[in-house]
């Protein structure tokens, strides 16, 4: 008798569980953004508004290449707009990486240096890209100059304040020890001060990468004549929804991609070596430490930045 | 390396207390040197820079900018300006902060959590821009536009965390409450909101730092009045002596609200609990 109605009644039970785990929403909410998309669709008046399936059509036609548009003076298409702004991401990363590394380490490393070029540092994070793309633009023409410039000013401080905090945590005992073992100088700083920067110099390149990618798309709108934010630029300029939103799409599933496929990888790779504690795990405890201790300090803009950005590092890690 | 000198010599306190104090004092002295060397160095290369290297037309000194400053309050379009852009922040990023935090509190359901996890980490990635263009051609320049940019670049930033602050919380008293049958709505109010707390400060300090930006960005593309607004007005006129004053000026108040009120604000709301929160 027990098992007759435990029968039937396991099978709901086991719909139940599917239907409450985390996964099933998850996958629930693409769904959900649909729902609401055509509720806006039905509810405001405009006669631009797309529909789903026309962004997805023109997406699928810049994809394919078989929408023909051909974006202003230059004969260039998805990819190749993508190509270029790649290509000035990267060499603007790579610029505030270097600079950035050097400016860090001297700043941890010696207080003078920190105090100053503290104060500016700071002002440089606070500044709206906005700006630099305005000014740049105007600067220095709708040249190359411009978009590159705005990627390392705006990723440079990322840089400067992950380092500058990765040598301050470095562990005093081990410095004081290699020192009373005789241990030469480059042999410290590739065994005691780079792997205790890692994590932290991780993170920077992490942060700035995503910051200058943001600043990038500004300064392409106002001060360039090609790459993705011009595009979209172009497609508003057009009075075309469905571009606009074809195009930031493109940006979201680039930005994910390029977090999950190669951050994440890169994270995994980086930190093999340290085996039992998890990478993120442990940054984020580092972040955390240095966090609540700046509830009481001035300089808290910089450790909430990290907070945010170990976070997201995590929420990207879980998925 | 100053506790360590202290900790081993106990016996002749007074006077290792003195040459730590006179250490100290000299390292303030030294810091302060160098950050006024600072000051001086920046600002003097901009000055040079400024009608040498470019134009003074394009990239004013600091000194042209602190005469243009009064020029601009005559002007009478300066207090409206910031009046706009405060309003515009505060609707925005004061809806966005709300949905962040009810947001980030109702992670500790699994469920909501799966559900909205895509969602920050899409508002995290995506550039606020893209929203601000999103937000022009579906509503144009009706509130909804902006309201919505701001939103969807800054709700996970005060959402991601508070969920930091949910993972941190102390797990024996959740555990201890639910043993007792202490409810759901109970449990928030008195053990979960209060632990929270400092996240929601930290979490509302770093939401403006962005929120300003966003709602900037927003008033260059749909709006006849506020500070992004004006920046555009005086770049489009190569007027780049009042874009930097405009700039300049509400840099320094939002970094002022940021660091200062912000900040005091915090500290008055956790004095009590200064142990604790080390």
């Amino acid at each position: 008798m027990t098992t007759v109605v435990a029968k039937p009644a396991s099978p709901s039970r086991g719909v139940k569980r599917v239907l409450k785990s985390p996964l099933t929403a998850r996958i629930l909410f693409p769904f959900a953004v649909l729902g609401v998309w055509y509720l806006i669709y039905y509810t405001i008046d405009s006669r631009i508004f797309p529909t789903p399936q026309q962004v997805l059509e023109f997406m699928w036609e810049e994809v394919t290449l078989t929408s023909g548009v051909r974006y202003g003076s230059v004969v260039s298409n998805l990819y190749g707009m993508f190509a270029i702004s790649l290509a000035r991401l990267t060499v603007g990363f790579f610029i505030a990486l270097g600079i950035g590394t050097v400016v860090g380490l001297a700043m941890g490393l010696s207080k003078s240096v920190d105090a100053f070029f503290h104060d500016w540092v700071m002002a440089i994070l606070a500044m709206p890209a906005l700006v630099w793309a305005l000014f740049l633009g105007l600067a220095f023409g709708f040249g190359h100059e411009a978009p590159v410039l705005t990627v390392i000013l705006s990723g440079i401080p990322f840089v400067i304040i992950n380092v500058r905090e990765g040598v301050r945590n470095t562990p005093k005992e081990l410095f004081d020890m290699a020192r009373a073992f005789d241990v030469p100088q480059n042999k410290i700083t590739r065994h005691v001060l780079l792997p205790a920067l890692l994590p932290f110099f991780f993170a920077a390149i992490r942060y700035a990468y995503a910051i200058g990618w943001k600043g990038l798309v500004i300064a392409e709108v106002f001060g360039s004549d090609r790459g993705m934010g011009w595009t979209i630029k172009f497609w508003y300029d057009a009075h075309r929804a469905h571009g606009v939103i074809g195009y930031a799409l493109f940006f979201i599933i680039f930005a994910l991609a390029l977090e999950k496929l190669v951050f994440d990888r890169l994270a995994d790779r980086a930190f093999r070596w340290r085996p039992k504690i998890d990478a993120v795990e442990m940054a984020e405890g580092d972040f955390g430490a240095v966090r609540s201790e700046a509830f009481l300090l001035t300089e808290s803009q910089e450790v909430g930045d990290g907070v945010a950005l170990t976070s997201m590092e995590g929420e990207s890690r879980d998925g | 390396m100053a506790t360590t000198l202290e900790q081993s010599a106990p016996g002749a306190r007074s006077a290792e207390e003195e040459r730590l104090l006179a250490l100290r004092k000299r390292d303030t002295r030294r810091k302060w040197f160098w950050r006024i060397a600072g000051y001086v160095v920046v600002l003097g290369v901009w000055e040079f820079l400024s009608g040498r290297l470019l134009s003074e037309n394009l990239l004013p000194g600091p000194t042209r900018i602190v005469e243009t400053f009064p020029q601009l309050i005559e002007n009478g379009r300066f207090f409206s300006s910031f009046g706009a852009t405060l309003t515009r922040i505060g609707v925005g990023f004061g809806l966005a902060f709300l949905f962040g935090i009810i947001l980030g509190i109702l992670t500790q359901n699994r469920w909501i959590d799966g559900f909205f996890k895509d969602a920050t980490t899409i508002s995290l990635t995506s550039p606020g821009l893209i929203w601000a263009l999103v937000g022009l051609v579906i509503w144009g320049f009706e509130p909804q536009g902006w309201i919505f940019a701001i939103f969807m670049t800054t709700f996970a930033l005060v959402t991601v965390n508070i969920a930091e602050g949910i993972r941190a919380l102390p797990k024996d008293l959740i555990d201890m409450s639910k043993a007792f049958g202490v409810s759901t709505s109970r449990r928030q109010r008195e053990i979960v909101i209060p632990f929270l707390a400092p996240f929601i400060f930290t979490a509302l300090r770093f939401g403006f730092s962005i929120g300003w930006k966003v709602t900037v960005l927003t008033e260059v593309f749909s709006s006849n009045e506020g500070i992004g607004f004006e920046m555009r007005v005086a770049s489009q006129l190569f007027r780049m002596d009042e874009f930097f004053t405009w700039v300049l000026s509400f840099f320094v108040f939002a970094l002022f609200l940021e660091k200062v009120v912000l900040q005091r604000y915090e500290d008055k709301f956790f004095r009590w609990r200064a142990e604790v929160g080390r």
